[in-house]
């Protein structure tokens, strides 16, 4: 009914408090963790190890108890595209080998190139997974301070990593106000007769409507950040590289173990 | 010892290209002392946001001298203990969040000047104990509501420990109950110790403050005590301002408060004062009628209900059943605190959403048929929304009116158009059409969002807050507007959180209340029950509080008289009917 909602459609990971061990574990360990099996998800050449990673991301979206339905929609909602790349993959295959397994004329079509493309999928599958699983365990403020204090190093050799983590916090939130301001600007459109959220539209009308949107959504969105610019200057912000924070976090035993698991694991999905 | 606060001929131009620039602050002497509680007044763009910038080193002095504890401003190095001591709150309230959670933002402060992590957690958690919002800390303050945002804002300032905080009209967007929340927050600050500087165009307010400053463009025009302020009511009408209620009340009727002097005692006060009325001297006649049964109605809304998102777990109801009847020709309000649904209600007047159940019909439109024109029923429901000058999507004002008519008509007989629009918002084409929006005060810019709703002449007018954050004398050009427009013949549909607003304009007003329509009556019928408007976040205006206060005292007003001018026109009646009795 409301063709002007955008701020549902921005699918930013939701945080899911669910209270369980994976949300009571140091944000520090779990970052530098989902990072490592992220990383070796990408790099993997073996099926068993991605079959391997993608159980892993299962077991831990159980012990989370995140509710499947919300992570089924993150993996439906990109399928088509993925289902599109597997085919362009299998299609342009190198023929290097392998039993063919059909042929439709000139093209054949060889059993490396169909692994090839279903070890694509899974290996999307495996991401999407370990992602939703990271941004439903790692708030926005354990995200914020856990990568304040990882890249904390980084400032010896003379790199803003304040900033950085400035950028990430701010993004955070000017996200749904940017959603909010694309809705706001297209019902001042709609009420003045530009055919917003009206029925029987082509997608051709449905594009041409976008670009009177954008330039607006800019102005307005720097007006913004001017406010909140001045809102940060007079809270003094900016004067030492480096500020404190008000969550100190205390490396424990089982966050060790934690750590290693997630470490244990990627080596194996590159591994196996 | 040094005053807190030392100006010294304060002359501000900003650095900028366009050659035009004039200074905006023009030789500005002020003292401040620790402890005071100083409104500062003043027109749109009279420089009350400018100098209050300067205090807190956001704009440097072009010339003369900023001192903040004996620290001057220019020094760079002072920067982070001047902010440190002179906290600030601004007028939009989700423009001042830099976090994700509300605990974190209100740590931002004293994450930057750099204390130790458990000193900051104890001053947070203090900050928002003192605002009321503790049991709120982990939620994102864009589920909050505004009067809610504008305290956690006060928060983040007060873990800093300032001594100074600065409120830049920090209640202009707030419904009555959250305007009341931050200026009792104010007062009690005040009463610790803290100073406190607010900028406010709310004259009511400026009773609270001992001190009050009175700026009118670039310089300060009167520094005194509220009473002498006025006492003068010539100056603070020629300054764009008006008298509180209390006074104007004072002057209409000298006669009656004679003993009194200071009118500052309150206008419950007053009304003890009001003679008692004496019927054998006053002709009791007059009454205004009542609607015939048989009217016709504009609007019809039906049993309507709206949740967003429409499904799904996190679904929330924003309206529940809601009833509501305009009928033809009578300006209608509609009231509620903030989050009641009143904009959600608004946007379905005009085919931004459609029912998700219930029935609405706009005027010929029936919302609930498959076939409704939409794009029809926009041309006829024009809007004004809340703050419209954040939402201008043009860079000229001539194009922001222009745009509607464009898109309908093409170029054909444009520019006719566009001077039709402008003129009927009162802003003068030749003058305005290559303004740019951003740069015109805030009066303008209302206009201009009036002139680009009814460039399209539409029958039915919806206007969302249209007085939020106006001066009092631009408030009163908009009024006006409003009313010459309604007697032209459009349909008017208001909200506003001003219920002087809503007296002023409208005939019948519909009360919401967390997403139900729990009332709807004449203006003088609705504002006449107190506890339910208190039970629905809202008050009564002033001048209604006079009127029960005559008819306490015997005077036979009619429940129609809502506004002052009202009031004073039944009692003119009244004295005229009783011959030579002087009022």
């Amino acid at each position: 009914m409301n063709q002007f909602d955008y701020s549902s459609k921005i699918a930013i990971g939701q945080y899911q408090q669910t209270g369980s061990i994976l949300h009571r574990f140091d944000p520090r360990v779990k970052i530098s963790g989902f990072f490592f099996l992220i990383m070796a998800l990408t790099l993997s050449r073996s099926l068993i190890g991605i079959l391997f990673g993608l159980a892993f991301a299962i077991i831990g979206i159980i012990i989370a108890q995140i509710p499947f339905r919300m992570i089924s929609r993150s993996i439906l909602l990109p399928m088509p595209f993925l289902l599109i790349i597997a085919i362009i993959q299998m299609l342009i295959y190198p023929d290097r080998g392998g039993s063919v397994l059909l042929t439709i004329g000139s093209f054949q079509l060889s059993e490396l190139a169909v692994l090839s493309a279903g070890l694509l999928i899974l290996r999307f599958i495996a991401l999407i997974l370990t992602i939703s699983l990271m941004s439903a365990t790692v708030s926005s403020s354990e995200m914020i301070h856990g990568l304040q204090q990882l890249l904390k190093p980084l400032n010896k050799l003379g790199i803003h990593t304040m900033d950085f983590v400035m950028i990430i916090q701010i993004a955070l939130r000017f996200l749904p106000l940017l959603a909010i301001t694309a809705e706001r600007i297209a019902k001042a459109q709609a009420s003045k007769g530009a055919d917003w959220g009206t029925k029987n539209r082509s997608i051709f009308k449905k594009i041409k409507q976008i670009i009177p949107l954008i330039i607006p959504l800019f102005t307005i969105s720097l007006r913004r950040a001017e406010s909140l610019a001045l809102a940060m200057d007079a809270r003094a912000y900016g004067y030492q590289a480096e500020r404190t924070s008000m969550t100190e976090y205390h490396f424990r035993t089982k966050d060790a173990y934690f750590g290693s698991v997630c470490l244990i694991a990627a080596a194996l999905i590159i591994l196996l | 010892m040094n005053p807190l606060i030392q100006i010294e001929n304060l002359v501000y131009q900003p650095a900028g290209w366009l050659s035009e620039t004039r200074p905006i602050l023009k030789g500005i002497d002020l003292k401040i002392e620790v402890g005071e509680l100083v409104a500062i007044i003043g027109a749109n763009g009279c420089g009350k946001t400018t100098l209050a910038r300067h205090l807190n080193a956001l704009h440097l002095p072009t010339s003369g001298e900023v001192l903040i504890n004996g620290m001057n401003t220019r020094n760079k190095a002072d920067h982070p203990k001047i902010r440190a001591l002179t906290g600030m709150v601004f007028q939009q309230p989700e423009d001042q969040i830099v976090a994700a959670i509300v605990e974190e933002d209100v740590a931002f402060g004293p994450e930057n000047l750099c204390r130790l992590p458990a000193l900051i957690r104890n001053q947070v958690e203090n900050a928002l104990e003192q605002v009321s919002m503790l049991s709120q800390r982990q939620l994102q303050p864009s589920r909050l509501s505004a009067g809610q945002v504008q305290r956690v804002a006060l928060a983040g300032v007060l873990a800093m420990q300032p001594e100074l905080i600065i409120f830049d009209e920090a209640t202009a967007m707030l419904d009555p109950a959250g305007r009341r929340d931050v200026l009792n927050t104010m007062l009690e600050l005040n009463q610790a110790g803290i100073t406190i500087l607010f900028i406010t165009h709310d004259m009511e307010e400026v009773n609270l403050a001992k001190r009050v400053v009175l700026l009118d463009q670039g310089s300060v025009k009167f520094d005194g005590t509220p009473p002498q302020l006025f006492s003068n009511p010539e100056m603070v009408l020629a300054c764009g301002l008006e008298l509180p209620f209390n006074y104007q009340l004072y002057q209409t009727f000298p006669g009656w408060f004679q003993e009194r002097s200071d009118p500052l005692d309150g206008i419950e006060r007053l009304f003890e004062l009001i003679p008692k009325f004496d019927a054998t001297e006053f002709k009791t006649s007059h009454f205004p009628k009542k609607l015939s049964p048989d009217h016709q109605f504009e609007i019809e809304i039906h049993g309507l209900n709206f949740s967003y998102p429409a499904e799904g777990k996190s679904r929330k109801s924003s309206l529940k059943d809601v009833e509501l009847m305009v009928p033809s020709g009578r300006a209608h309000g509609i009231v509620g605190a903030t989050g009641s649904g009143k904009s959600t209600l608004l946007q379905h007047l005009n085919g931004l959403f459609l029912p998700q159940t219930g029935q609405v019909r706009i005027g010929q439109f029936d919302l609930n048929a498959a076939d409704v024109d939409l794009l029809a029923l926009r041309r006829y429901a024009g809007m004004v929304f809340q703050n419209p000058e954040n939402y201008f999507f043009n860079q000229y004002v001539g194009d922001e009116v222009a745009y509607g008519i464009k898109l309908r008509d093409g170029r054909v007989g444009l520019k006719e158009k566009v001077r039709d629009a402008m003129e009927m918002a009162g802003l003068d084409f030749d003058r305005y059409k290559d303004r740019i929006v951003t740069t015109l005060s805030g009066g303008e810019q209302r206009k201009t969002a009036l002139a680009a709703a009814l460039a399209l002449n539409p029958k039915l007018l919806i206007l969302d807050e249209p007085t939020a954050g106006l001066d009092p004398r631009s408030r009163r050009m908009v009024l006006t507007k409003l009313k010459e427009l309604e007697s032209s013949g459009v349909q008017l549909v208001i909200t506003s959180h001003n219920m002087e607003d809503i007296a002023e304009i409208a005939k019948n007003v519909t009360v919401l209340a967390d997403g139900q329509s729990v009332a709807s009556d004449s203006t003088g019928g609705i504002f006449a029950d107190e506890i339910r408007l208190e039970q629905a976040g809202l008050q009564q205006p002033d001048s209604v509080k006079f009127a029960n206060a005559l008819r306490q005292k015997g005077w036979p007003l009619s429940r129609a008289a809502v506004t002052f001018d009202q009031i004073l026109s039944e009692l003119e009646r009244l004295k005229s009917g009783a011959g030579d009795e002087s009022i």
